[in-house]
């Protein structure tokens, strides 16, 4: 069994099945499917998010401490990588802890899509591959085809208005701004900025390629990773502390 | 932060190159009249081919806008779904890019076209001609009666669905057609007006209708084939009667002398009495049968996705496993329609090859690429 047989078996077929059985339970729409299975993936990942809050907000609380040390050794990057190192070690932190997520969202990013395009059935050649990889669930089969209009949306097409490129984005940029502690060093703020604006800018501009039914998912799991961090982090994080216009933390 | 940038490329790239520049897709497969097959090929291509000499008589290309955010050229090759139907001195076809082109069978040139500007929506089921009229389903829900001499808009019917995918089927004075969301339709071939009969299925229906005498039958997302007796409001009979088959029946059955003969994705041929919904016999091809099968004299002709020919000789008795005749393999997975004639079966492959299989030698007989430089 090759790679591609292994990957729909375990990941795309399983997601597909359930996005439309769900889809069939939710009176046929598959936006609030798009949602719901959003709900359930963060909720199957709430331990590795779970780790990833106590992560920022361990690093939060380690600011004062961070900043001092980077007044200290400004000069000295190497030095001051090192003692970041030690400080964050002793914390029992891993800064890049939080990227881990973000990366095991990748496979059921790409799943999902497929599972958009699948499910949507947009091209004959869809459709009839669809009849392979649906499982013999009558729930499931009972449901084809579906329904691509949700809200304003085609969900097999990118949003014509911009306006979920808008969401993605500025739910996006909401959520780097909690956690994206600031710099004490010019050039490292500079960078800092430039990454929060990038990747909001980035997913905006995905938006307006990928079917919106892919970019209702990640609008969506953004808003529910701004709640959850706003109640596990006990607020609004960095967003609070400073305007996007000023470049000097607010004491 | 880097490395979701690093990831995220890729999969910026798969969207550039599969919203940016659509691969030429379609399904359109072959026609015969007159010594010569009609074909649209896999780039897009209408194409008259010589039975006799194999070769080209004249080529037609259909192209249309590539739309969207392209990374590449502004115009592609339109797909081709339904295959190319002849009628006196042109040959219909319609396009994915959402037009009806009539193009002369001496010359291949264009006669008309409708729309002249613009698109009705995608179009994937075949034309049906009838009464001097070119019937045909488009993406956008309605159905669509063109004059066949000048085409001309006759009428459109009110939209009858999301999407309309399949061929409809004229009979007398009205046109029935299936919907993916699970209904027939009676039309007034006249006026486009909805009659007072249609059908509703908790299903949606996969294949065209096919009527015998006042029956249609058609396949089902819910893996049933259905007859429905014209004018009632439930199933005749839905086959299988236990328990759902394997998988959809997707391709349109035929019905000879009283026998359905329905192909389904689960690789299997069914043999079902037409007025009871018994079955007579199956035939197992293990490999998904996407085209319908098609009738020439006693023999049942049949395909498999994976490009073996079945032959049935349908004067032989059969109880409930047959044994074909033959079982022919061409090399090439199939998804068209097929055409046969004086014992010759034309099949357009997925590699965008026409073959000619003879059923008396069991093989194939020529094959040319349908892939032709201008």
């Amino acid at each position: 069994m090759g790679f591609v047989e292994v990957w729909y078996l375990i990941i795309g077929n399983p997601v597909l099945n359930v996005l439309i059985a769900l889809s069939h339970i939710l009176g046929g729409s598959f936006g609030l499917a798009i949602i719901a299975l959003t709900i359930i993936v963060r909720l199957i990942s709430w331990p590795l998010t779970k780790r990833q809050l106590n992560s920022t907000k361990a690093l939060q609380d380690m600011q004062p401490k961070i900043q001092e040390l980077q007044k200290k050794y400004g000069k000295n990057q190497q030095k001051l990588q090192q003692e970041m190192m030690k400080l964050y070690k002793e914390a029992g932190v891993n800064p890049l802890g939080c990227l881990w997520p973000m990366l095991i969202q990748f496979p059921i990013w790409i799943a999902l899509y497929q599972a958009i395009m699948g499910a949507l059935a947009t091209t004959p050649e869809n459709l009839l591959a669809l009849a392979q990889r649906l499982y013999s669930w009558d729930i499931v089969n009972q449901a084809i085809p579906l329904s691509s209009k949700f809200l304003w949306l085609d969900l097999g097409h990118p949003d014509p208005y911009w306006i979920l490129a808008i969401i993605v984005g500025g739910t996006m940029w909401i959520q780097q701004k909690m956690t994206q502690a600031p710099a004490v060093d010019p050039r490292q703020e500079s960078t800092s900025r430039m990454m929060t604006l990038m990747m909001p800018l980035m997913f905006g501009f995905l938006t307006l390629m990928f079917p919106s039914g892919l970019a209702l998912y990640w609008a969506v799991s953004n808003i529910i990773g701004i709640i959850t961090q706003y109640f596990v982090t006990g607020g609004w994080g960095y967003l609070k502390l400073r305007s996007p216009f000023q470049s000097t933390p607010v004491k | 932060m880097l490395l979701v940038v690093i990831a995220l490329l890729p999969l910026t790239l798969v969207s550039c190159a599969l919203w940016g520049t659509q691969s030429v897709g379609g399904w359109s497969g072959t026609a015969f009249h007159d010594g010569i097959i009609y074909a649209g090929t896999g780039d897009g291509r209408v194409v008259a081919i010589n039975s006799s000499t194999q070769s080209l008589e004249w080529l037609y290309a259909v192209v249309m806008p590539s739309g969207g955010m392209s990374c590449g050229q502004s115009s592609v090759s339109a797909p081709m779904y339904g295959t190319p139907i002849v009628d006196g001195d042109l040959v219909y076809v319609g396009t994915y890019s959402g037009q009806v082109y009539a193009l002369t069978i001496a010359r291949g040139t264009e006669r008309w076209v409708y729309p002249r500007a613009g698109s009705m929506g995608a179009i994937v089921g075949m034309p049906v001609v009838a009464n001097e009229t070119i019937y045909i389903s488009s993406s956008d829900g309605r159905v669509y009666a063109l004059d066949t001499t000048y085409g001309d808009l006759k009428w459109k019917s009110e939209p009858l669905a999301d999407k309309l995918w399949t061929s409809p089927k004229v009979m007398g004075d009205t046109l029935y057609v299936s919907t993916l969301d699970g209904h027939i339709y009676a039309l007034s071939v006249e006026t486009g007006q909805l009659l007072d009969w249609s059908f509703e299925s908790d299903a949606g229906f996969a294949s065209s209708p096919v009527i015998y005498e006042d029956t249609i039958f058609l396949g089902s997302f819910d893996r049933h084939l259905y007859a429905v007796r014209i004018g009632s409001d439930v199933p005749m009979w839905k086959f299988p009667q236990e328990k759902p088959a394997g998988n959809w029946f997707w391709a349109s059955p035929i019905v000879n002398e009283g026998i359905v003969y329905a192909g389904c994705l689960d690789g299997k041929l069914y043999a079902i009495e037409a007025e009871t919904g018994e079955k007579l016999w199956e035939f197992d091809t293990e490999s998904p049968i996407v085209s319908s099968p098609v009738l020439m004299d006693n023999l049942l002709i049949v395909i498999d996705e994976s490009g073996v020919v079945y032959v049935f000789d349908l004067d032989a008795e059969i109880r409930d496993e047959a044994v074909p005749l033959k079982a022919i393999q061409i090399g090439a997975d199939v998804n068209s329609s097929f055409c046969a004639h004086d014992g010759l079966v034309y099949i357009r492959g997925e590699n965008n090859q026409l073959y000619a299989v003879d059923i008396d030698k069991g093989g194939v007989s020529w094959k040319i690429s349908l892939t032709i430089e201008e």
